[in-house]
């Protein structure tokens, strides 16, 4: 066993995720598959290669991080469900 | 004559054809062949028409006319559209309208093409067959009872079945290039950063990238002249000079060193029809001019398995964003906030999204994260070198796109490995950063579509799209649907 129901369901609630017994059921058994499929990896030898290192293309480069208006205000909150007063309205956090 | 962007910009241009009548064309086509096809998850005709009529007037008034001028779009819908609902095919995103462009969308405008709609793709650009679409499953336009391949399925079938004669799509482990050669057109991932991935909804950031979808090669390189180009709103894009495809399209192969990795050949699963379709392709290749070599590359099986770790690291991190709280889907009955973002994210994420998140939550989990995502990084790189160890002596690499033909519709849904296992040769290219291709052929006996890959060094995008358009002209093209004269 690679893997126990307990903690498929333990990875759903770090991931947000609420899952029904039968789908952590059948979550359980896919991962237990490709889990298994994924130990390929570890006879691999990686030593002396250092982590994060594997862009062979250029490295990421960083515009200055300089203040824009969006103008359109209505156009950014088209998507929103719920709004009041400009802010986005959602359950009490603190009690 | 086949459908393409050079025929229709010289028609609008000499005045032979009026923009609208070529656009009103390519819906009536879609009024016909959707109802079979189903690529199309939002059409824009009014909006379409409406830009074909200005592009008229533009030429009326003999102003320079754009690269794509009138040219017919299809854009896969996980790619913002301001204004123009951006779904990723999820229920998370149904009802989405982004409130800005994609940079490649503006490019796009500028160059006066006429986005026609959006298309069909897997949920978030997870799948290989369009079955993960929340809304539909597009059919592949050779067989429609088989699948186009995905996760960019609706970009390569609307452009096989003709309703578009470029699509956009994105590919992350061979996105493109797989439902190209499911539907026998052809698809282009360029070099990672070369196109600008701004306004691209992430799956996973370090291997995303935006590509064309064509019917020719030469179609192929205008769309990547035209995408192409540095971008300050993308970190990652390529700050290089751009270049330019088509002057050296025509320029033969003679004299180009082109390698055969050996192990991509024992593949299991590897259908004998996709082998005997390459080597007929290499031996073309080779009767062209270029040297072709067997050379080996190891590491198949381990680095599928540090792609899946990687990008469902990537994608558990990047899909965070989608808590039913700023915009997105939301629950209808929830009390406190964990309650919300829980219950909005397991009703509007399908089963594959879901699996992919848990897969990326637990390889980044503490415990794991040494065995698995710190390993399979460490095995990026040793995957990336191994191909720069391979371009220090070759211009090229040949394989197949993919092992197997197009499949049944829910032939392979219950098993995931199976599917992934499908991927085992275009993975690798997005791991180590590579541009490639894939482009039809040949056909099995049956009539389908087989895909062949040209795996460049990166940048090497031109090298690429000469090879590519050499085989292509020698093979010739065979058109899925009756061809029509625009």
């Amino acid at each position: 066993m690679k893997i126990s129901k307990e903690e498929v369901h333990y990875i759903a609630k770090l991931a947000k995720l609420h899952l029904t017994e039968e789908e952590a059921d059948k979550m359980t058994e896919d991962f237990e598959k490709i889990l298994s499929n994924f130990d390929a990896i570890r006879g691999v030898d990686v030593e002396g290669i250092m982590g994060e290192t594997f862009k062979t293309t250029e490295a990421p480069h960083l515009r200055k991080d300089e203040e824009r208006v969006f103008e359109d205000k209505k156009k950014l909150f088209q998507n929103t469900l719920d709004l009041k007063e400009g802010y986005i309205k959602v359950p009490k956090i603190i009690e | 004559m086949t459908i393409t962007i050079d025929a229709i910009k010289s028609a609008i241009e000499g005045g032979e054809r009026l923009t609208e009548e070529i656009i009103l064309q390519f819906y009536k086509r879609i009024e016909e062949r959707e109802p079979e096809v189903n690529g199309f998850l939002t059409l824009c005709r009014d909006e379409a028409l409406e830009r074909a009529r200005s592009i008229d007037q533009k030429r009326k008034k003999g102003e320079k006319l754009g690269r794509l001028a009138g040219v017919p779009v299809a854009i896969k819908d996980n790619i913002s559209t301001d204004g123009m609902k951006t779904t990723c095919a999820s229920r998370m995103l149904e009802d989405y309208i982004p409130p800005y462009d994609a940079t490649v969308i503006k490019k796009l405008w500028d160059e006066d093409a006429i986005i026609i709609g959006k298309t069909n793709m897997d949920e978030f650009a997870m799948g290989s067959s369009n079955e993960n679409s929340a809304f539909k499953v597009t059919s592949n336009p050779w067989d429609t009872k088989r699948v186009p391949g995905g996760s960019s399925g609706g970009s390569a079938a609307v452009v096989a079945a003709e309703m578009s004669v470029m699509s956009l799509g994105s590919d992350t482990g061979g996105s493109i290039r797989q439902p190209a050669a499911f539907c026998g057109v052809v698809g282009l991932k360029p070099t990672y950063g070369l196109v600008s991935r701004f306004g691209l909804i992430a799956f996973a950031s370090s291997l995303d990238q935006i590509g064309p979808i064509t019917r020719t090669v030469k179609d192929s390189a205008i769309s990547l002249e035209v995408l192409q180009g540095h971008d300050p709103m993308d970190s990652t894009s390529y700050k290089g000079e751009a270049s330019s495809y088509l002057e050296s399209l025509e320029k033969g192969v003679k004299g180009l060193r082109m390698a055969v990795p050996k192990e991509f050949f024992h593949t299991k699963g590897l259908d004998p029809e996709i082998a005997d379709s390459i080597r007929a392709s290499i031996e073309r290749y080779e009767r062209l001019g270029a040297i072709v070599e067997e050379v080996s590359l190891p590491l198949m099986e381990e680095s599928l398995a540090a792609y899946y770790l990687i990008s469902s690291a990537e994608a558990s991190s990047n899909l965070a964003r989608f808590d039913g709280v700023r915009y997105g889907y939301r629950t209808k009955e929830y009390e406190k906030i964990e309650e919300l973002m829980e219950k909005s994210r397991s009703e509007a994420f399908g089963k594959e999204v879901k699996r992919r998140i848990m897969m990326g939550t637990y390889a980044l989990s503490s415990g794991y994260y040494d065995a698995y995502y710190n390993k399979a990084q460490k095995l990026r790189k040793i995957i990336s070198l191994q191909y720069q160890e391979i371009f220090k002596d070759y211009d090229l690499i040949i394989s197949p796109t993919t092992p197997i033909l197009p499949f049944l519709k829910g032939e392979k849904t219950n098993d995931p490995l199976e599917m992934y296992l499908g991927d085992i040769y275009t993975i690798n290219i997005n791991l180590a950063e590579l541009p490639a291709l894939s482009m039809p052929c040949g056909f099995s006996k049956e009539g389908l579509p087989i895909g062949l890959q040209l795996i460049g060094n990166h940048y090497s995008e031109a090298t690429l799209l000469r090879a590519a358009h050499q085989l292509e002209q020698e093979i010739g093209l065979k058109s899925p649907i009756r061809k029509e004269e625009v």
